[in-house]
Parts: C-alpha cells; sequence; structure tokens
C-alpha cells in the first residue's frame, strides 16, 4: 500500500515537472497585438552568422537601445546550422527569443505550429513601417493564410558566380543576359576545352535544391502544391540526367572532391580557383573574391542570374527577415525594434546588407549611393534591383522543408552521382521520402 | 521447512539469559539509533534520489511513454501504439541503412581498438628509456581524439588533399578523397575511434604488470615460445580486461556520434554512408521534429545494447578466468 501511494505521489510529482516544462503563453491585450505600448524593459533576440555578422548584428542593437533608453536586448547568435534545432527545442518550450530571426525557407515550420503573432495589426498600427519594401518581397513572409508573420529585412538570391578571369583566359565569354540551361552547358562546353586539366567547368550540383528551384520556375512548374511536390517525376528525372550527362563529359568536378567541400561559400572550391563556375548565394560574392585575393593570382569573379527556361527567369528570391513569437511578453518593444531594424539609416548603415540585400528600397538606394561602396558590393546589390524588376516567383515552403526536402533531394541525388541508383530509381526514392516526410 | 529469521532471532533472545530490567531500554535505544540513522541515510541521500527521479528516471519513462507517440515538440503528443516501431521495421529504409552502418562500424572498431592497445601495451610493458614519457604520448589520443576540432582535422587529413593521399603519392599510389567517397567515408571515422587507444592501452598495462614472471619462467621451461606464451599465459591473464574493455569499447561504439557529425557534416554522407545510429535519431528529433520516432529509436538501442551486452556477458563464461576457477 505504502508502495503504491509512493508510486502514484512519484508519478504526480513527475508529471507536474513534465507539465511546467513548458511556459505558459501571454495573454496580450488588443493594444499589444498592434504593437502599442510602452518601448521598455529588455527583449531576446535571436539571429543565425558568422563573427562578422554578429558584430554589425550587436552594433545594431546597441544603436537600437541608445534610441531607447529604457529597452534592453538580450542576444543570442549561433550559426545557421545549429540556428533552427536550437529554435525548435525554444519553441517546444514556448521559450523562443522576442525577436527572432528567421528564413523564408523555415516560416512554415512556425507558423504550421502557429507559434507566431501575425504582424498585420503591427503594421496597421503604424508600429511597423513597411511603406519602403516592396510588396513582392513583402510576401515572402507570409503564411499559408495570406498573413505576415516575417518582415523580410534581407533579400538574397542565388547566382551564377564565375572565375571571369579564367574564363576569359579559356576564350569562354560569359553567358548572355537572359540566357537558359542549353546555353550554360555551351558556355561550360567552351570553357572546359580551355581550361587546365585541374580546374573543372562546374562543381556538380545536381543537388544542390536551389539550383533545381530555378530549374522548376524556368520550365514554369510549381515547386509544391500545399504539402507535396508540385513538379513532375519528368522534370525532375530530365534535370538529374543533364547533370549526369555532363559529368559523363568532364564538365563538372567529382562526386567524392563535392562531398568534402567546405559548407561556407568563401571557403569553396570556386573562392580557391580550383573550379570556374557555380551556383553561390549572391551575397557570397564579396568574401569569396577575398579568398581568391589571398590566392595572390588577381584571378576576378562576377556572379550572373541564374539561367531561365521557357517559362522566364529562374531566380526566386530568399528572404530572412524577423518574427514575434506567440510567448512574446514585451510586444511593443520587440515591434519597435523590428521598425527600428528595418527602417533606420544607421540599422541599414551599420548592417550594410550583410544578409542579403536590404529590402527598404530607400535604405538599399542609400547604400548604392554611397560613393565608398565597394565595387563587389554594388554589384551584388545591383544584381538584387535586377532580380526584383523582373518580379520573381513567390515560393511557399511547406513546414519541414530544410529537413526533409532539402536532406532527401541530396541525398537522393548522391546515390546517383555515386552510381548506387539509377537517376529513375532515385527520383521515385526521392517523391515517395519526400511526399511522405511533407505531408507527415 | 524456512525459519522466519525475526522469529527465531526472537526465540534465541527468549534462551539468553538476561537482566530483566535493563534489556529493553538497551533495545529502545538501539532502535532509536538505528531509525535516526536511517533518516540521516536517507536524508543525505535525498539529494541524489531527487536528481536521479527528475533527471534520469522521469526523462526515462516519459521518452518511453513518447516511444509510443507522435510528438513534433510543439503540439501534445498523440497516442499511436506501436505505429513507431511498425515504421521503423517495414517502411523506413534508413533505419536499416543506419543500423547496418553502425554494425559494420562496431565490428571494425572494437577488435581494431582491442588490438592496437594490447598491442601498444605489451611495447610499453619492457623495460625502456623515457617509458613514462611515451606512455603519455600514446595516451593523450585518448584525451583528445573524440573532440570536435579533431574530426575536423580529420577531414583535413582524408580529404583529397590531405596528409594520407600526399603520403600515398609519394609511394605511387593514387586515391581520390577518403571521406568524400562512400566506399571509404566510414573507414576513415574506424580510424578515427581507433585512434583513441589511450584508456584500454591504460587498463592493459595495469593487467600486464600483474601477471606473475613465474607463469612465463614456468612456461619458458616447458619449451614454450613468444606466441605460445601470449596465448597460454598472457591472454588468459589478461582476459577479465579483455572483458571489461570489450564491453566498454561496444557500449562507446554503438553510441558513436560526434565523429560521424563532424565528418559529415551532420548529414550522414555521402550517401548516407557514414548515417550512424545515433546521428539518425539525432536527425529525426531534432531536424525533423520526429520526437516520438526518435524515442522509439533510442529505445531499440537500449533493448539492442542489452541484448548484445547480455550476449557478451554469456559468452564471457567459456572465455573470460578469474583466477579463482578450481
Amino acid at each position: 500500500m505504502r508502495i503504491r501511494s509512493a508510486a502514484a505521489l512519484a508519478t504526480a510529482g513527475l508529471l507536474t515537472l513534465l507539465t511546467a516544462c513548458g511556459q505558459s503563453l501571454p495573454d496580450h491585450t488588443e493594444d499589444e497585438l498592434r504593437g502599442q505600448g510602452e518601448v521598455s524593459g529588455d527583449i531576446r533576440f535571436s539571429w543565425w552568422g558568422s563573427a562578422s555578422r554578429n558584430e554589425r548584428t550587436n552594433a545594431v542593437a546597441d544603436a537600437f537601445e541608445a534610441e531607447f533608453p529604457g529597452a534592453g536586448v538580450k542576444r543570442e547568435a549561433a550559426d545557421f546550422g545549429n540556428y533552427f534545432k536550437r529554435l525548435n527545442v525554444q519553441g517546444a518550450g514556448r521559450n523562443m527569443p522576442c525577436v527572432t530571426q528567421l528564413q523564408a525557407r523555415t516560416l512554415g515550420d512556425f507558423t504550421d505550429r502557429d507559434a507566431l503573432l501575425p504582424l498585420d495589426p503591427m503594421i496597421e498600427s503604424g508600429a511597423i513601417d513597411v511603406s519602403d519594401i516592396p510588396e513582392a518581397v513583402l510576401d515572402t513572409g507570409r503564411g499559408p493564410d495570406g498573413k505576415l508573420y516575417m518582415l523580410p529585412t534581407g533579400a538574397a538570391y542565388d547566382a551564377l558566380m564565375v572565375n571571369e578571369t579564367l574564363a576569359e583566359e579559356a576564350g569562354a565569354p560569359l553567358p548572355a543576359p537572359g540566357y537558359d540551361w542549353e546555353d550554360y552547358i555551351d558556355f561550360l562546353r567552351r570553357a572546359d576545352a580551355g581550361l587546365p586539366d585541374d580546374i573543372a567547368a562546374t562543381s556538380l550540383r545536381g543537388g544542390l535544391p536551389n539550383f533545381f528551384i530555378a530549374y522548376v520556375q524556368g520550365r514554369g512548374e510549381n515547386m509544391f502544391d500545399g504539402n507535396q511536390l508540385g513538379f513532375s517525376k519528368e522534370l525532375l528525372t530530365e534535370y538529374w540526367q543533364m547533370w549526369q550527362d555532363i559529368t559523363e563529359e568532364g564538365l563538372t568536378n567529382s562526386p567524392a572532391a563535392n562531398s568534402e567541400e567546405p559548407t561556407s561559400p568563401e571557403a569553396g572550391y570556386l573562392a580557391q580557383g580550383d573550379v570556374l563556375s557555380d551556383n553561390r548565394p549572391g551575397n557570397a560574392l564579396t568574401p569569396a573574391q577575398g579568398t581568391l585575393d589571398g590566392a595572390g593570382e588577381g584571378q576576378r569573379l562576377t556572379t550572373l542570374p541564374l539561367p531561365g527556361g521557357p517559362a522566364g527567369p529562374g531566380n526566386v528570391l530568399i528572404t530572412s527577415g524577423m518574427a514575434i513569437p506567440r510567448n512574446c511578453g514585451n510586444v511593443p518593444t520587440a515591434a519597435a525594434f523590428i521598425d527600428f531594424w528595418a527602417n533606420d539609416e544607421r540599422s541599414g548603415d551599420i548592417y550594410a546588407s550583410d544578409n542579403g540585400a536590404v529590402t527598404n528600397t530607400r535604405l538599399l538606394q542609400r547604400q548604392l549611393d554611397d560613393p565608398e561602396l565597394p565595387d563587389l558590393k554594388k554589384r551584388e546589390l545591383t544584381l538584387y534591383q535586377d532580380i526584383v524588376e523582373n518580379d520573381p516567383p513567390i515560393v511557399l515552403y511547406p513546414p519541414g522543408y530544410m529537413a526533409v526536402f532539402e536532406s532527401a533531394f541530396t541525398r537522393a541525388y548522391d546515390d546517383v552521382a555515386f552510381g548506387s541508383a539509377t537517376v529513375p530509381e532515385a527520383v521515385d526514392t526521392f517523391f515517395a521520402e519526400a511526399n511522405a516526410g511533407l505531408a507527415s | 521447512m524456512k525459519e522466519n529469521v525475526a522469529g527465531g532471532a526472537g526465540r534465541a533472545a527468549e534462551r539468553l539469559p538476561r537482566p530483566a530490567t535493563q534489556q529493553p531500554i538497551a533495545v529502545r535505544g538501539r532502535g532509536r539509533r538505528a531509525a535516526g540513522d536511517n533518516r540521516a541515510a536517507y536524508a543525505f541521500l535525498t539529494p541524489w534520489l531527487i536528481g536521479m527521479a527528475v533527471f534520469t528516471i522521469g526523462p526515462m519513462l516519459f521518452s518511453l511513454y513518447l516511444a509510443f507517440t507522435r510528438y513534433d515538440l510543439s503540439s501534445a503528443p498523440e497516442w499511436i501504439g506501436l505505429d513507431n516501431f511498425r515504421r521503423m521495421f517495414t517502411t523506413d529504409p534508413r533505419f536499416f541503412d543506419s543500423v547496418d552502418v553502425t554494425l559494420t562500424y562496431v565490428l571494425w572498431s572494437v577488435p581494431l581498438l582491442l588490438a592496437v592497445s594490447l598491442g601498444l601495451a605489451m611495447l610499453l610493458n619492457r623495460g625502456m628509456r623515457f617509458l613514462t614519457g611515451y606512455r603519455a604520448l600514446f595516451y593523450m589520443p585518448s584525451l583528445i581524439g573524440g573532440s570536435v576540432a579533431v574530426a575536423a582535422l580529420w577531414r583535413q587529413i582524408f580529404g583529397e588533399e590531405g596528409i594520407v593521399n600526399k603520403a600515398l603519392a609519394a609511394v605511387g599510389i593514387d586515391h581520390g578523397s577518403w571521406v568524400g567517397d562512400p566506399g571509404s567515408a566510414l573507414y576513415t571515422i574506424v580510424v578515427l575511434q581507433v585512434w583513441t587507444f589511450g584508456s584500454a592501452m591504460v587498463i592493459f598495462l595495469a593487467g600486464l604488470r600483474q601477471i606473475p614472471q613465474e607463469l612465463y619462467d614456468a612456461a619458458a621451461v616447458d619449451g614454450a615460445g613468444p606466441v605460445r606464451r601470449f596465448r597460454s599465459v598472457t591472454l588468459p591473464m589478461l582476459s577479465p580486461l579483455v572483458f571489461f574493455n570489450l564491453l566498454l569499447s561496444v557500449v562507446n561504439a554503438f553510441q558513436a556520434f560526434t565523429g560521424a557529425y563532424v565528418v559529415s557534416n551532420g548529414t550522414g554522407g555521402p550517401s548516407d554512408s557514414t548515417l550512424f545510429y545515433t546521428l539518425y535519431l539525432y536527425e529525426q528529433g531534432f531536424a525533423q521534429l520526429n520526437m516520438g520516432y526518435a524515442a522509439a529509436m533510442a529505445w531499440v538501442l537500449v533493448l539492442g545494447l542489452a541484448v548484445f551486452t547480455g550476449l557478451l556477458f554469456l559468452s564471457s563464461r567459456y572465455w573470460v578466468h578469474y583466477g579463482d576457477e578450481r
């Protein structure tokens, strides 16, 4: 009897403890939901990035604290790989930072769990000003219900980054504006004929989801249909077969070399002068050139939009931005911080489009007008302007995009590249895994 | 028929001569003291008991419950019975890939680790100059071998342009990347594990020092050569320590994570060739947020390890000698 009582007591204690592990959500007033109230007290703010980005981010947070002396910003930084894993755990404990940096590709993971506050009431009340952010860019922060959950503050894009010096030496002119995938492969062929033997015309990127997204856009198909894949098996088969063909032609580096490449663009093969071209984030042009300069051979990198297709250009925007989770207990200060980040000139000048071009057109123009802006940075920002002018399509990424889709896509193509599966087998495996994973 | 011990003790006490006035007082005093001792013991044990209940038993029981649920960390766990286990054993090919990778790793790394550590222990058991320095030197990899920094360094050593390939090129052997090739990536992690032989080596070294010299002398008198002496004296006398090291190495190898995580950039690649069980469990739990499935995988690992160690204990009856057998 005594044992049974003790067991019951222990179970009750355990359940109490486990229940207490997650914090309860605050009851926000109407005013708070509109971002109205005193801007004071502490908020937590989290972001991802390298040491140099941390410095810039801290400087913006310092400027905000100087602007609002009663407010404090507690900062939490992590590298990109671990950032979202930590955020998942914080989300489980309803302990996400009041201002949480997100990416459009991961937004679905959090809207699906109803973890974020809609920002529309804060915009309507004037707590957050979005008048200088293009509507197409703003739309990348919307959830499936059309509400804005993330204010896009930086817009990145993937670009075809080319070692211009090597291309000139190989006698291969860069693809002309509006080029498509056939033009791109022709360029690789011409370059390969004139390149040294140990330099591949391109890195093997058949398993890179961002490159495939450009292919899908150019062909006019959809990436997703709700929580399922929106493109056809035939399209993916055609795409992977194209990569297999150019690999067999010797235009790419080897799958083994490709899989051991460092992940950061500034440490990758293109930045080391070991390949002629690659799909890289457009905002990596400056750091990649920095690495290449270190080799001392005077080579020059440039960026082009990704190849297009019959349906139009291939580029899509990959925005990063800021969200306010439901567990935030200081919404007015969080809204003020986001507004400061997105609109204040000090913020724009300090951050200097470090994580994609600043989405505020006024701040962007201010940076472009700066006579001291380095040429490479100007190239990054003008290419962004060109892409936005073409009204790039918005991809609504389903929950689990990065964990399920990207992981399965890369793995399935690896199986093809290493010869353990044929293209049709890999396509079938990928479709089964991705559809099952995204649906759950 | 068994005698009730307390009753027997009571009857025996009744037979003893005792001063009628003193004995009850003495018994009461002892009882009070014993009760006081018990209370003190429980008081001292309480922090540990609370820690054990809250941080070990509690989470274990909760994870056992989660193994039968669908749980994505944000919404409440939903009871789904045996579905996680059914999925694991019927529709998830990556689960079997991870089991395959882990078993291959265990079967290669554990025997190699034991062989290398025993071999070096025997080498260092000889009288030579600077012996203490050598021992410290050989132990060093164990201190740093499991770290992220060394695993990152491993990528460089076994990369296409790494030291290993440069050394092979010097003797005319041309080889591509070891970590980038699905056929060899796992074995680079095996080498990383074997490199941390220091702990097992120190234990073997201590054991070798305990083997009486007379046994070797007697074997030598009987005409036994070095190999026979190793087989008939060293190995049987060291068998308890071999068993101990084997057990530790097997448990460690089944739970290996850091090396694979760093060498494969957390993907288990290339082409799932380094998808260790723990890495897949981590991916399911913290990347795909299938926490219920990850909990089920964790319990399957616990059960698998229990079976494996149980078999090792059973087999030990036939090859481990404790020196007290008759």
